[in-house]
């Protein structure tokens, strides 16, 4: 199944089983999606549950936000995590925050799909990574699936999650397949799955930096190197213990995301690992992350400033490096 | 009755106003409701209202910057005396509030926080010393990584390893970045240590066996407590009716081994209860009284001394001391103490009984400001009623920290020890 | 847009409780503005001493399953619709018999029970959400209506506009109401909104019903909103209602309103709702004092209650970030 079949399926599998999830996205009904996720959806549940908006982020995450504190589980779709940031007044200062400010009295079962990721020369304005952004905001949890198969049971586990979900997908994740079982198998949020199982270092990847540290981790054998890749998968909250029980086995840590370096992801993870783990450590922790620019239109420059394999396998060296 | 007009908070984060003038004289008529003076705030220069109608009896500040809340003028019936009170709000809270003509609902409400948070901080202050002198305690008595002469760069992992095999870390190079000393380094020194480490045996002769972390934590720690200006007390004890004790709860409870260590602990421990100036510790700032009975037993544990506590031994029945002590004994023997069986402490009773000796002063074990050493129980001939009869006597000599503790007080602790030992029924 | 033109005739005894419930309202903003300035009450308060026919009014006509948000100036709102002034009162003092628990404020009053989706200090922040709980009411088919409050500055935000027409698009079960007091913070009127002179005309652009009414007369704004609410619950589509008011004092308490000229509050003054309705009724003065006392009464026990509540622990600051 591929990653974007796997989406779908999560959303029909919940759509089936429960009359309160309704989808809300701008050209998710009959068009499937600008990215085909939601393809055949329309066409099963019709024009009341599958909901073409006007392009109105703020209205479609709040709209979000009134059914779900009225008992519904809307999966809103922001169709560019760029756009998140017109909407992130609702999803921050209102989301985020009803349950708390009003003492526990209202849940805000809203999950937020978005998708983002550079590579393909889309400019600077539809590529960006913002997941930093949200983990940074108590009240919300932060999902990013690398596979077809979490992508299918984290989500699932999303819409049935009682708080708001920001759900991060990434275009070229989509066209990627995997076997997957053949019933929907719900993945509970928070935690952390181990994709390959190493001696030396530990990598800490997330979306496809998850599939470049693979292969960074290929070349690594054959210098008789052993990386450990462990993928968070859900963001917030996180799998402190898998990591930190990982790099107290390798006693080397590098952390690897596409989103840019500076305040990154990555930094907190660092921050989390020489809190758990000091005495464990044999080197400083690497971190991988896209450059510190705006992402450049021309290949050439958009290469430079994404994170490669090689940036990855230069991580790993440098966690074992002498002198 | 006269009411005190005080600069009210005009706006969130107000700490303060400027009066620039007043709409009324002294003397004059107002009514609630009409302009009474003009105050500047950060904002704008604003009138404000009288909250009451009267006479305005007294302006007490004319002009000028004032505290929110403090009391600019008073406005009552004509003839009535005019009452300020001078002194800003803060200070009102500290004195007990006085007959007071004036009403003043505001200030009621002001002073009681300012009162209470007043209170509490100084209540943390004096918990503080005590939690931050067992924490400290607890990183020194740590085991230490040693630093020769200036900064060692060394990776967080082969500190640890280092430090937990007393390898050195200085006398180690580096084969990581900028000749950082890794793991690898470390473990590769210890499995071949530099030919200076290794003991010197000529046949039969000298051998020098290397300190380990233990030892020297004890000899630093002792070396400590010896500085401490102490004074030793000896009391012989008639042991008769506690052997028989001793005897009779072994009888009750076969499977928890009564001892005399135990009834030790347990008699101490109500003693100190008795006389809480013995259950003390010395610091700079202040003399710290416990408020229950934290007894040590001094173990030998095959790494060395240790002096695993019997927590609220004052509140523990016999059978419960011998089985705690027995678990701790056991842990210790094992090299399984945990940090909490060692911290908090308020007493030790070091018992060498059980080698003959009859009589020794024991080290004070710091912060502690007391230690009991215990020696054998000998069969000696005492008299009794001009008579020599033979009876089992236990002589123990207390050690005492006389900054913190003076004779007097000592010597009728240990009187108390004396009287619960020879007549147990008191203690217990 | 219709002009309410006929008056549905209210019995004295009604127009009695609503004078009655303004009176408590009015009286209870004082109170709070004189605790305010005796330091008892942190942060920042915005009463809405002169707009309580505007509230009383719409509120009286809600049904029990309605729900509702309400702006920074909530006060009126949250009391008309059945919080218990003691609930109000420890709620701004702090306290954890506070509606919100001491979580919220003046600002971020919620009362779940009785429909109040909470008070927002984000100018325009709660509109959306009321768009999809009328979205979900629709969805299910159920006889209840979303009342999203704001005032004339609102209707700038990009939320606004993005709510009222999706709301329209969709026909939700949303009442907008607009309590246009003609004052944003400093800003009058005229200087922030083109149709500031007539606010239905906002509706205009998205084709929305506007029913347009003195918001200092509640006896119209009572019928207006009858009427409004019944178009709204039957599925005719949203509506816009247009409450001409008037702010009595300033933005928030403190506020010199050196920005308006004394005779703007002057008028304002004159234009007060309950003096309006107690010469209506005309009320003996027993009568009023009587009123005064009762209402005084329950003030004063409000204050007493709050002080005398319960301070929530620190550590229970992290208790409701999630569900």
């Amino acid at each position: 199944m591929q990653y974007r079949e796997a989406v779908n399926d999560a959303l029909a599998t919940a759509m089936r089983a429960d009359e309160d999830v309704f989808l809300m996205g701008e050209d998710i009904a009959e068009m499937g999606g600008s990215m085909g996720v939601t393809q055949g959806l329309f066409e099963e549940f019709g024009a009341e549950r599958v909901r073409n908006t006007p392009i109105s982020e703020m209205a479609i995450v709040g709209a979000g936000i009134g059914a779900a504190m009225q008992g519904m589980r809307p999966v809103v779709e922001i169709m560019y995590e760029d756009f998140l940031t017109l909407s992130l007044e609702q999803i921050v200062n209102q989301a985020a925050k009803h349950r708390y400010m009003s003492g526990g009295q209202l849940k805000v079962p809203l999950t937020i799909r978005t998708q983002g990721g550079a590579g393909w020369s889309p400019g600077a304005q539809h590529a960006q990574q913002l997941e930093a952004w949200l983990i940074h905001v108590p009240g919300l949890k932060v999902v990013f699936a690398s596979s077809p198969a979490d992508a299918r049971g984290l989500l699932w586990s999303s819409i049935y999650d009682d708080n708001p979900v920001i759900f991060f997908e990434h275009r070229l994740l989509y066209p990627i397949k995997e076997d997957v079982p053949e019933k929907l198998e719900p993945i509970p949020l928070g935690k952390a799955r181990v994709v390959r199982e190493g001696t030396d270092v530990t990598v800490i990847a997330t979306g496809p930096l998850v599939h470049r540290a693979l292969a960074a981790a290929e070349e690594a054998e054959a210098d008789g190197i052993s990386v450990e890749i462990v993928d968070p998968r859900t963001l917030q909250p996180l799998d402190e213990e898998t990591l930190v029980e990982s790099v107290k086995k390798t006693s080397r840590a590098v952390v690897a995301h596409e989103a840019v370096t500076r305040m990154g992801f990555g930094a907190e993870v660092a921050a989390v690992l020489q809190e758990k783990a000091f005495d464990w450590l044999d080197a400083p922790i690497e971190r991988v992350g896209a450059k510190f620019a705006p992402l450049a239109f021309a290949p050439a420059m958009e290469q430079f400033i994404i994170p490669q394999p090689a940036d990855v396998l230069a991580a790993v060296k440098k966690t074992l490096a002498r002198s | 009755m006269s009411v005190e007009v005080k600069l009210p908070r005009l706006g969130q984060g107000m700490e303060s106003g400027t009066i620039v003038k007043w709409l009324k004289s002294e003397g004059d008529r107002v009514e609630k409701g009409e302009p009474l003076y003009e105050v500047d705030t950060d904002k704008a220069t604003q009138e404000v209202e009288a909250e009451a109608s009267g006479v305005l009896l007294a302006i007490a500040v004319a002009s000028g910057e004032v505290p929110v809340g403090e009391t600019i003028a008073v406005i009552g019936q004509p003839g009535e005396e005019a009452v300020v009170s001078a002194t800003p709000p803060e200070a009102e809270a500290e004195r007990a509030p006085a007959a007071e003509a004036e009403r003043a609902p505001a200030a009621e409400a002001e002073r009681a926080p300012a009162a209470e948070a007043e209170r509490a901080p100084a209540a943390e202050a004096e918990r503080a010393p005590a939690k931050q002198e067992v924490t400290f305690r607890a990183v020194v008595n740590g085991a230490r990584e040693k630093v020769t002469g200036g900064r060692v760069k060394a990776s967080p992992l082969a500190r640890r390893i280092a430090r937990e095999r007393g390898v050195e870390l200085g006398e180690l190079s580096g084969t990581g970045p900028d000749g950082r000393i890794v793991a690898d380094d470390v473990e590769r020194a210890e499995a071949a240590p530099p030919p200076d480490q290794a003991p010197v045996t000529a046949p039969g002769e000298l051998e020098s066996v290397p300190l380990t972390n233990i030892r020297r934590t004890i000899a630093r720690r002792l070396t400590e407590a010896w500085q401490v200006p102490v004074f030793q007390l000896t009391v012989s004890v008639e042991m008769t009716h506690a052997n028989a004790l001793i005897e009779h709860s072994r009888e009750l409870n076969p499977d928890v081994r009564v001892t005399i260590t135990d009834l030790l602990a347990r008699v101490c421990a109500r003693a100190l209860v008795r006389h809480p100036e013995v259950n003390v510790q010395f610091t700079e700032e202040a003399l710290l009284r416990f408020p229950s009975a934290n007894v040590g037993i001094a173990v030998a544990a095959p790494q060395g001394l240790v002096v695993p506590v019997i927590h609220g031994a004052d509140r523990l029945s016999l059978a419960e001391i011998a089985a705690r002590r027995d678990e701790l004994v056991g842990r210790a023997r094992e090299s399984s103490l945990q940090r909490a069986d060692l911290d908090g402490g308020t007493f030790t009773i070091s018992n060498l009984g059980m080698f003959g000796v009859e009589q020794f002063s024991a080290v004070l074990n710091p912060p502690q400001a007391a230690i009991l050493a215990v020696g054998a129980t000998v069969e000696r001939p005492v008299a009794r009623e001009g008579e020599v009869v033979v009876r089992p006597m236990l002589t123990v000599t207390l050690t005492v920290d006389h900054r913190a503790v003076d004779g007097a007080p000592a010597a009728d602790f240990l009187r108390t020890v004396k009287t619960f030992l020879e007549d147990p029924a008191l203690a217990l | 847009m219709a002009k309410v033109e006929k008056k549905r005739s209210l019995s004295e005894e009604r127009l009695r409780d609503f004078l009655r419930e303004m009176l408590l309202i009015r009286r209870f903003e004082e109170k709070v503005e004189e605790r305010y300035r005796a330091g008892d009450l942190p942060g920042f308060l915005h009463v809405a001493i002169g707009q309580e026919a505007a509230e009383v009014g719409v509120c009286a006509a809600m049904d029990d399953g309605d729900v509702f948000g309400s702006t920074h100036r909530a006060h009126g709102h949250t009391l008309a619709r059945g919080t218990h002034p003691n609930a109000l009162m420890a709620e701004l003092y702090g306290k954890l018999e506070g509606c919100s628990h001491g979580y919220g404020g003046s600002m971020h009053l919620y009362d779940v029970e009785r429909g109040n989706l909470g008070a927002n200090a984000v100018v325009g922040g709660g509109i959306p959400s009321l768009v999809g709980a009328g979205l979900a009411f629709k969805l299910r088919d159920e006889p209840r209506v979303a009342v999203a409050f704001f005032g004339d500055g609102a209707t700038n935000t990009g939320t606004f506009h993005e709510s009222l027409n999706l709301a329209q698009l969709w026909k939700t079960k949303t009442l907008f109401v607009c309590e246009n007091n003609e004052w944003a913070e400093s800003t009058p009127g005229w200087q922030h909104s083109p149709v500031w002179d007539d606010m239905s005309k906002r509706a205009l652009a998205y084709d929305m019903h506007a029913i347009k009414v003195d918001g200092q007369d509640v006896e119209r704004v009572y019928a207006a909103a009858s009427e409004a609410l019944d178009h709204v619950r039957s599925g005719g589509g949203p509506v816009f209602l247009d409450l001409e008011t008037y702010r009595m004092h300033g933005h928030y308490i403190g506020d010199a309103q050196v920005y308006r000229s004394k005779e703007d509050r002057d008028e304002a003054a004159e234009r007060d709702p309950i003096v309006r309705l107690r010469e209506k009724l005309e009320l003996s003065s027993e009568d009023w004092e009587a009123l005064e006392e009762e209402v005084h009464e329950i003030v004063e026990a409000a204050v007493e209650f709050a002080k005398n509540g319960t301070d929530p622990q620190p550590e229970d600051a992290l208790k409701n970030v999630y569900a």
